[in-house]
């Protein structure tokens, strides 16, 4: 190893979530700057001032990069095949066997394979909070438009589509808590992840977050921190917004906040 | 503050100092870090990790307020700040000195 003389950084402690990852899972497989590692330190450090014991809490994820997630917590995990993550999910939550199920969600396993069983979920009042990671891309197809990509774009038929509406489809599906954040509100998403890690039904919270390596340097906006940035410098909050203006429509700011939260059932 | 209320509080105001961590081989360069800390307490290093990434190193010690900002945002787990001690902020009696 090279002698680097650098002051007051140590080189080889662990760093104080370390204990909630499965032993030597990490470095991780994710790019530089991706959004889901704030995501994953944020609802780590949300579990550690709950003070729950980890055996309590589930983690399920799909497939992609997000379903990288429960492989790496040290939490009751499981990481589902395609098209069957809320279903489980939700059998998972109907049991009571753990104190709250997390589902960690991209845009393929919710928007595209499993949306339909999310419409039923909220009619049953699952015991679930659902982190949905949007990073408004399909990562792996590279230049695919998907549901919630943010442009005008035309179907085969010439038709426009509008950016579809995650909460909105939350808040309609009966889901009691709804937020929004970026990864740069990081401490705001851990306070929204600690409100609804304490509800007993359904939770939404939705991050838009930068998928480095297919969205940031395929267009060109720079460098992680540069959509970082961009998404601060766009994001407006506004706690209460009605749902439905809150799909993210380009050349209109991406607005941020608690959108939903029913205190009694 | 102002600067009145900094002086008549000064006693009872004590600034915190942190110390900054960083596992240097976890480290993915892409310097959020370094470009959101509040106080500029970071930097790019010279020579790049056993990796290729070039991690953030410290620039002056004694400027982390341990807001933890770093801890919260880096997506590799690889930085971290600990308190280390307060401090007294300077009274307005001696910046005035010392700025004559
Ligand atoms: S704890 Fe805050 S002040 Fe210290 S290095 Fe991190 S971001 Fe900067
Ligand atoms: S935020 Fe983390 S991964 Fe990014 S440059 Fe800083 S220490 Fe490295």
């Amino acid at each position: 190893m090279s002698s680097i003389n650098v002051t007051a950084v140590s080189h080889n402690e662990q760093h104080p979530i370390d204990s909630f990852f499965h032993p030597n899972s990490m470095p991780s497989v994710w790019c530089p700057g991706c959004g889901i590692g704030t995501i994953v330190y944020t609802y780590v450090q949300a579990v550690k001032e709950m003070n729950v014991e980890p055996d309590k809490i589930c983690v399920v994820s799909g497939i992609g990069c997000t379903g990288k997630i429960a492989e790496y917590l040290n939490f009751g995990s499981h990481e589902i095949t395609d098209g069957n993550v809320i279903a489980y999910a939700a059998n998972l939550a109907a049991k009571k066997q753990y104190m709250k199920v997390t589902l960690f969600t991209n845009n393929a396993d919710f928007l595209v394979s499993s949306a339909k069983d999310f419409l039923e979920i909220g009619k049953t009042m699952a015991n679930l909070l659902v982190i949905h990671n949007n990073n408004i891309i399909y990562c792996i197809t590279e230049n695919g438009a998907i549901p919630t990509t943010p442009f005008i774009r035309t179907s085969a038929s010439n038709d426009f589509e509008l950016p579809f509406n995650i909460p909105h489809l939350a808040k309609s599906s009966g889901a009691e808590y709804v937020a929004r954040w970026t990864p740069l509100h990081a401490g705001w998403l851990k306070y929204s992840i600690i409100d609804a890690l304490s509800k007993q039904a359904l939770s939404v919270i939705e991050v838009v977050s930068p998928c480095v390596m297919f969205f940031t340097f395929t267009n060109k906006i720079g460098d992680a921190a540069d959509q970082l940035r961009f998404y601060r410098d766009n994001s407006v909050m506004k706690q209460y917004e009605p749902t439905e203006h809150l799909d993210l429509r380009s050349k209109r700011e991406v607005i941020i906040g608690k959108f939903v939260d029913k205190k009694e059932f | 503050m102002t600067s009145l209320q900094a002086a008549f509080d000064a006693d009872k105001i004590e600034i915190p100092l942190g110390q900054v961590h960083i596992v240097r081989d976890r480290c993915k360069g892409c310097g959020y870090c370094i470009k959101y800390c509040p106080r500029e307490v970071l930097e790019v290093s010279e020579k790049p990790n056993d990796k290729g990434y070039y991690f953030p190193r410290v620039k002056d010690e004694d400027t982390c307020l341990n807001c933890g900002l770093c801890e919260l945002i880096c997506p590799e787990f690889a930085i971290w700040s600990t308190l280390t001690r307060y401090v007294k902020p300077k009274l307005i009696k001696e910046m005035v000195n010392e700025s004559f």
